[in-house]
């Protein structure tokens, strides 16, 4: 089961050679939003941009895939496509995640509960699909694995939708980083919780584990028109973020946070123990702090025009705490916060970046911003609106300028999601003779 | 009984955590305290991450023997360093704290049989038996709680237990300093291994800290009595 590393090699002739072992310790925080037990920051010039790309039906192979763009200015290849990896099917790819040696990259697809294992570390620019793990749903039941979040020596992952009703309510599954099931955790359906699940984000200096709620698999994969005249419909989206206690893993206290909040950031600046997160269908940010020793949530701040349902989909944070970028899909607009108050966010910032616009992230320095363009093959806008893209962008503070786009569906790529950025750097090599 | 000596230990680490760091050779400031009340012993559920690998160690007198020795029959904390460390938040951190666990862990009649604490190292070039011996000092010693310090002759026997335990160990092109580097990196993991030679936590330097060690250490406890 466990995949032989290909780099073994290097390291024991490394080893055998008395190469000095230079680095220990666990990076506390990721170019900005993943887990911080993922090491090995990129605090340069990253190389890659990974795109976890939804399959199209007549587009290419119509599978699902791992597009691997060069981002290097000084590459010859910049702004290119290097390669992508088709897993042969179409299951709704949504996320994905490093593990904590950033060896590998995870990735899933909300129609489906199988979860697919890319190995980045042997050559970061030619990523290779090593594993499908398909036992999700046998041994938890839960369906639409979302997020995954590397934690020491396993992956714990949040799923949306659960195989019984394709309902909202759901869990996680902890799997080992061989890809073997160790357990589930249900969602919380007492003290206040509806079960349904998004997004995790630990704390782990304040032991604590956040998680937020979207919808099941009867929501998300029908048309959003449909979705949204449905009153029944409508009213199964979350309204809740949970507290967990992080070592345990147990529910210690429910939020209410009505709206469907999605996407959980941590402030990353020391000393700060604070997190952020928008809801999709209010349009409001709110934050999460102790207050007098008790976790909660407050509504802190308004993301355009409620009443439009601009409908937020993404967030990323600055490495400093200070600044939020948020992309909302349907009016296609990237909007900076200032987040020096965390307690009142101020929009300082709003250009359209596409016709429609979802995941946005950014590099260690913020210099660098990258946006996609699909939120779900089914919510996705249709004729010339259905742009779909990888779009890179430099940031001076003042202003947002494209430097290049990858048109995914002009190189018959399918609907780009997911990001995670990528390094030369993080390669195995052999040592020199 | 069990609680007695969980609470022993606790008060023993408490006194280690004041009065004693000043004395340990490998420390270098004091461990802050930590930011929040770990869930009580018992009160939660360590499961079965993986199982312990197997492969031939060495040990201080330069013999032979099989690391599946030396976590099966006691609750077993290990982990991986290598002696030329000098990150504080690596090596020389596992060190501290597991001083730390040893001592309390001493102080607990209910635990100290129960308990052993196994150093590997994953660089057999630079850590023979005699680097591990310098290493270990007078831990070497033995005492009430069994403290092995091992390592392997080659890279070869090395290399079997880094990939089975999932500890990692690169060998890189570092570029992101500028100037491109080589370096071997490995990020800090200390495994806790129950009875059975199944690990059921594993420590980054977040969680690595003597008072949730200690409790892990209870909680398997707890699970062997309760069965």
């Amino acid at each position: 089961m466990r995949v032989r590393h290909p780099f073994r090699t290097a390291v024991v002739v490394a080893l055998a050679l008395g190469f000095v072992v230079a680095l220990a310790g666990a990076a506390l925080a990721d170019e900005t939003c993943n887990s911080p037990y993922v090491t090995k920051l990129i605090k340069g010039q990253e190389d890659y941009v990974y795109v976890w790309a939804l399959g199209v039906e007549g587009l290419g192979d119509g599978s699902d895939k791992l597009v691997t763009v060069d981002v290097n200015p000084k590459s010859s290849r910049y702004g290119k496509v290097l390669n992508a990896v088709s897993v042969g099917s179409r299951g709704e790819a949504h996320h994905m995640g490093f593990t904590d040696d950033r060896r590998f990259i995870w990735a899933g697809g909300l129609a489906e509960p199988k979860i697919y294992v890319f190995d980045i570390g042997t050559d970061p620019g030619k990523p290779k699909l090593v594993r499908t793990i398909a036992d999700m749903a046998d041994k938890s039941g839960y369906l639409g694995p979302h997020t995954y979040y590397a934690m020491p020596g396993r992956m714990l992952v949040q799923a949306l939708s659960n195989t019984k009703d394709k309902g909202g309510r759901t869990g996680m599954a902890m799997y080992n980083n061989a890809g073997e099931f160790v357990t589930s955790y249900a969602m919380p359906t007492d003290g206040g919780g509806d079960g349904y699940g998004y997004d995790l984000a630990v704390n782990p200096r304040k032991n604590v584990l956040l998680t937020s709620s979207f919808t099941g698999y009867d929501n998300y994969m029908r048309p959003l028109g449909d979705v949204v005249k449905d009153a029944e419909a409508m009213k199964r989206f979350g309204g809740t973020m949970v507290v967990w206690d992080l070592k345990a893993l147990k529910p210690s206290r429910v939020l209410s946070v009505p709206g469907a909040p999605l996407e959980i950031r941590w402030s990353l600046k020391p000393g700060d123990d604070w997190a952020i997160t928008a809801a999709a269908l209010t349009s409001k940010l709110w934050l999460v702090k102790q207050d007098k020793g008790q976790w909660q949530a407050k509504e802190v701040g308004t993301i355009g025009d409620p009443a439009k349902i601009p409908l937020p989909v993404d967030i990323s944070i600055t490495r400093d705490g200070k600044g939020l970028w948020v992309n909302t899909f349907m009016d296609g607009t990237t909007r900076y916060f200032d987040l020096s108050n965390p307690e009142a966010p101020k929009q300082t910032y709003q250009k359209v970046t596409g016709k429609q616009v979802n995941m946005i992230s950014q590099s260690w320095d913020g210099r660098r911003v990258y946006i996609t363009s699909s939120l779900l093959a089914n919510w996705d806008k249709g004729g010339a609106d259905n742009e779909q893209f990888l779009r890179g962008f430099t940031w001076n503070g003042k202003e947002l300028a494209q430097v290049f786009e990858v048109d995914f569906t002009r190189q018959q790529l399918g609907r780009a999601h997911h990001m995670k950025l990528g390094s030369k750097s993080l390669r195995a090599t052999l040592p020199p003779r | 009984m069990i609680r007695r000596g969980g609470a022993r230990a606790l008060v023993a680490l408490g006194l280690w955590l004041a009065c004693a760091l000043p004395a340990v050779a490998h420390d270098a400031e004091p461990l802050p305290a930590l930011d929040f009340e770990p869930p009580a012993p018992g009160s939660y559920t360590l499961h079965r991450i993986m199982a312990a690998p197997d492969g031939e160690v060495v040990g201080l007198d330069g013999r032979p023997q099989r690391l599946a020795r030396f976590t099966r029959e006691r609750i077993t904390l290990l982990g991986f360093i290598y002696t030329t460390c000098v990150d504080p938040h690596g090596c020389p951190l596992a060190y501290r704290v597991f001083d730390m666990v040893r001592d309390a862990v001493a102080a607990a009649p209910t635990l100290r049989d129960r308990v052993r604490l196994v150093t590997l190292s994953f660089d057999p070039a630079r850590d023979t038996p005699a680097a591990m011996r310098g290493y270990a000092g007078s831990r070497a010693r033995g005492g009430d709680v069994p403290w092995l310090f091992l390592t392997t002759r080659s890279a070869r026997e090395l290399m079997p237990l880094v990939e089975g335990f999932g500890q990692d160990v690169r060998y890189t092109l570092d570029r992101s300093g500028g100037a491109p580097r080589r370096e071997l990196a490995h990020v800090l993991k200390v495994f806790l291994v129950d009875r059975a030679g199944f690990v059921r936590e594993i420590y980054s330097s977040t969680f690595l800290h003597p008072q949730t060690v200690l409790n892990d250490i209870e909680t398997l406890v707890l699970e062997e009595r309760g069965r």
